[in-house]
Formats: structure tokens, sequence, C-alpha cells
């Protein structure tokens, strides 16, 4: 029997018939569709969702295979580029980041690349973490304003760029940390679990340490994402790297398994309050479906150096995107202009780009 | 060892992995069928497209559009009364992906049960009740 008719290409074609079946049957009769007064046509209704389908796919190919939610891609490009409300935005943008780390769920979890146990681990200090940020949220702007939130993005970006640094001089220690002691606690947690390391063609089995200091740095990313209402995987991925000792590869797995769970939470109050219009947020859904899940076969066969540069290009971009908000905030700068962004985003993945074809011919 | 050993993965990784990897398949050909039953039948909808797109390019705010589209919003489990509806049925697949996580959690947490490891059968059971509550709107 062809591949193509196995797990997952059997359910992937299945979905793509479905999906190019319904569009076909929505241009056709998008055509002969009366446009009232006031609304709009049948036909640009249609080119608006095939759109955001083909946007979607593409964001969820690049945000599993570097661990992030897809959101911090989503988020900026939407609201630069089309009129539609923020909390329109913002809600949909987290059907972005969690639905490519659901589907990815599946592949991970049997090949073993993610580890269950880690995840949940990580998803209850999180979640504590989220509630507690969004009170802190709340009294922040009450009581310190818009400067005590320039402050903080301010101090993150800062520690991001440490991050993002070291993960540049870091090398073979950060794709495969070496764990030298390991301590009580995380030994009685019994999280290792050796796997399959395709891209290298053998098992792994990766001790892990300092396990009470990643629950702790998990409260603190929770905290801030409640707070912020920002995606966390930037932060995940190299919590667990450099605290825990978890591979990249493994973290970045981690990552988008963790963010799939904690978003099950984030989502529902913008569901229960109607931000997320169904329609207008369904192709988002499918093409982070279908994006994330060819996007996870790729993380399982891609080499560990290759994670890290598009890690790194993330960090960077988002480190830009802390700093210049921080200082807007505390009114040391304007507005930074959406083509400044544009540029920034550009010339960091170019180099990114540039690293990876390069370490793709050095390690052959 | 070597490579043809692979090693087997625990019972509660696989059920997680697989009850969260076979619903979020369901949810997204719900989500592809759903516009499609929308513009079929553009009436048969509690927000017609065609004055809801425009609203959302036009930048309203949501409850702006349930309001002026919708006649209200009907809240966030509408699709339970308009299944047969074309965002009924879209939400019913956005619904049920967001909630996946539950599922996956209830089943894994017994299975660790089973494997012997009661503390993340308790912690499985807490990420789920968080989901739970967001689901019923209490937080």
């Amino acid at each position: 029997m062809s591949k193509m008719f196995k797990s997952p290409w059997l359910e992937c074609n299945i979905m793509l018939a479905v999906l190019i079946i319904s569009f076909i049957g929505m241009y056709l009769i998008g055509q002969g569709l009366e446009t009232p007064p006031g609304g709009m046509s049948g036909l640009t209704i249609v080119g608006w969702l095939a759109g955001f389908f083909f946007l979607s796919f593409g964001i969820a190919l690049v945000a599993v295979i570097g661990g992030i939610g897809g959101g911090v891609l989503f988020t900026p490009f939407m609201l630069a580029f089309t009129s539609v409300d923020s909390l329109i935005v913002r809600a949909t943008g987290l059907i972005v980041a969690m639905f490519s780390g659901l589907i990815s769920t599946g592949p991970f979890m049997r090949g073993g690349l993610a580890n269950l146990k880690i995840c949940v681990f990580c998803a209850a200090a999180y979640g504590v973490g989220a509630f507690t940020g969004a009170q802190g949220a709340i009294y922040v702007a009450k009581h310190l304003g818009a400067t005590g939130e320039g402050v903080v993005r301010i101090s993150l970006g800062v520690i991001l760029f440490s991050l993002a640094v070291y993960f540049i001089v870091g090398g073979k220690k950060i794709e495969w940390p070496e764990v030298k002691k390991i301590d009580g606690f995380t030994k009685k947690l019994k999280m290792t679990q050796p796997y399959y390391e395709a891209s290298l063609g053998k098992v792994i089995d990766y001790p892990l340490t300092r396990a009470g200091g990643v629950l702790a740095a998990i409260i603190g990313v929770g905290m801030l994402s409640g707070f912020f209402g920002l995606g966390a995987g930037w932060a995940i991925v190299p919590a667990q790297n450099l605290i825990m000792c978890v591979p990249l590869k493994v973290a970045a797995a981690n990552s988008g398994v963790l963010l799939g769970m904690g978003d099950c939470i984030a989502v529902w109050p913008y569901l229960l309050m109607g931000a997320i219009i169904p329609v207008f947020a369904a192709p988002w859904l499918v093409g982070q479906v279908l994006g994330g899940l060819l996007g996870a076969l790729i993380l399982i066969k891609v080499k560990a150096g290759f994670v890290r540069y598009l890690l790194i290009g993330f960090m960077f971009f988002a480190c830009f995107g802390l700093l210049t908000k921080g200082l807007t905030m505390l009114g040391v700068i304007g507005t930074v202009p959406l083509w400044i962004n544009g540029v920034v985003f550009v010339t960091i993945f170019a180099v990114v780009i540039v690293s990876i074809v390069r370490y793709m011919k050095a390690e052959g | 060892m070597s490579v043809e050993e692979r090693p087997k993965m625990p019972a509660s990784q696989l059920v997680y992995g697989e009850i969260v990897y076979w619903v979020t398949v369901v949810a997204a050909i719900i989500c592809s069928i759903g516009p499609f039953i929308s513009i079929k039948n553009v009436e048969n909808n509690i927000l017609n497209p065609h004055f809801l797109f425009a609203g959302i390019f036009e930048g309203k705010s949501p409850e702006t559009i349930w309001q002026e589209v919708g006649g209200g919003f009907p809240g966030g489990h509408f699709y339970l009364a308009n299944f047969g509806m074309g965002d009924g049925f879209t939400q019913a697949g956005l619904a049920l992906g967001c909630s996946v996580g539950l599922y996956g959690l209830i089943a894994a947490s017994f299975c660790f049960l089973k494997e012997g490891n009661p503390l993340f059968f308790v912690l499985s059971l807490w990420v789920a009740l968080l989901i739970s509550v967001s689901m019923i709107g209490i937080v």
C-alpha cells in the first residue's frame, strides 16, 4: 500500500480533499451570489478565506519547527496590514498559536520527541503563573501605568537579547546540553524518556536536572504571558533548554505541545465573549492544522542546529519588538514605523537563512 | 541501545497524543466544511457573511459586529442550539478543537495512575480542571 494511504498522509490527504472541494464549491456558489448593498461580494469573501488559509499554512510550518506559537508572526502582520479590530486579531491569534501545537502533538508523542511528563509539569506551573499574571496586569494598570509596563518590556528585551547571544555562542552545548549533576527532586520526578533521534539515526537518552528551577521559571513565564497577553514559546524553549538541560529539539517539540495544552485554557474567555468569529477564524485553524502537521514531520527529521538558528532569529525579532515598545511607552522614542519592523524582520531572517545554509553545507 | 531498538513510549503519552491529534483532525474537517455551509445559504447563519466580512474589514469591534449583523451575541456555546447553521457548525468545530486538551488530559491521567505515577495523575487533572473552569466561563 502506498504511504499516501497510511497515517499521517491519509488524514492529511482527506483534510486537503475536503478543503479543496469546499473551496471549489464556495467559488462556484460565490460567483452567483448577489451582493447586498453595504455587503462584501461572495467572491471577495472566498478570496479572503483562501488567502487566510495560505498565510496560516506558511506561519504554522515555520512556527512548529522553531517551537514557537504562530501568534508572534500573525498578530503583527494582521495589525500592520489590515484594519481588523485588535481584539479580533488577538483572539484569532490564539487559534493560530495553539492549533499548530495541537496537531503536532500526535507525531511528537508517538515518536517520543516530546515528553508528556515535562509538558504536564510545565503546564501545571504555567497555569498558576498565567492566572497570577492576569491579576498583576490589573494591579499594574491601576498603580504603575505605562511606565511600569515599559520598564518590564525593556527588562524582558534585555534578558531575551542575552539568551539569544548565549544561543549563538553556546553551539552544540545548547543543542545537546550536558548534565553534570542530577538533583534529588528531579530524580524523584522520573521525567527522563529516551527517544529515537531520526537525524542522527540513534536512540538519545537525556538526563534532566534543576526541575525546581524550571518550575519557578515557567511560573514566571506564565505570569509574563498572562500579564502582557504574549505568546510564550520563545521563553519556554530556552527555559527548558538552559535550566533543565532538555535537548533543543525536544524543548521545541515540548513547547508546541505545551502551547496547545495551555492555550485550551486561555482561548475560552475569547470564545465566550464572541471575539472569535467562527467563519473568520476557521481558515486560520485549518491552515495551522495542515501546516503544523507538515512542520512536525519536518522537525522530526531536521538537525538540532537548524532549529537553533531559527529560534535565534525569532528571539532577536521578539527582542527588537520588546525594546522598541518599551522605549515608546517610556516616551524615549516615538512609535516605530511599520516599515522599520519589516526591514528588521527581513534582515534578521536573511542572516538566519544564510547561517542555516552554511550550517547544512558544513554538516554535509 | 541499537538503532533497531526504538524505545517504547508510555501509554499515557500515546493516549494523550492520539486523542489530541484525531480530535484536532476532526475539528479541522468541520472548520473546512463550515464556511461552505455559510456561503451556500447565506441566510442560514447568525452572522450573514456579506455583512460579517464587510464589518470585520471596516475595523468594527466584535460586540458591534454581533449586534449589527446578528442582533446580539448569542453566547459562546451557541452552536449547541444552532448546529445546522453555517457559523453554528463552524463554531462547533472551534469549540471541539479548543477543548481537546481536556479530553486528552483526563484519559492520560488514568494512564498515569495505571503506570503507578500518582503525582502526574494529579498534575494532569489539575490542568484539566483549569481548562474546564475556563470553558464554563468561571475565569
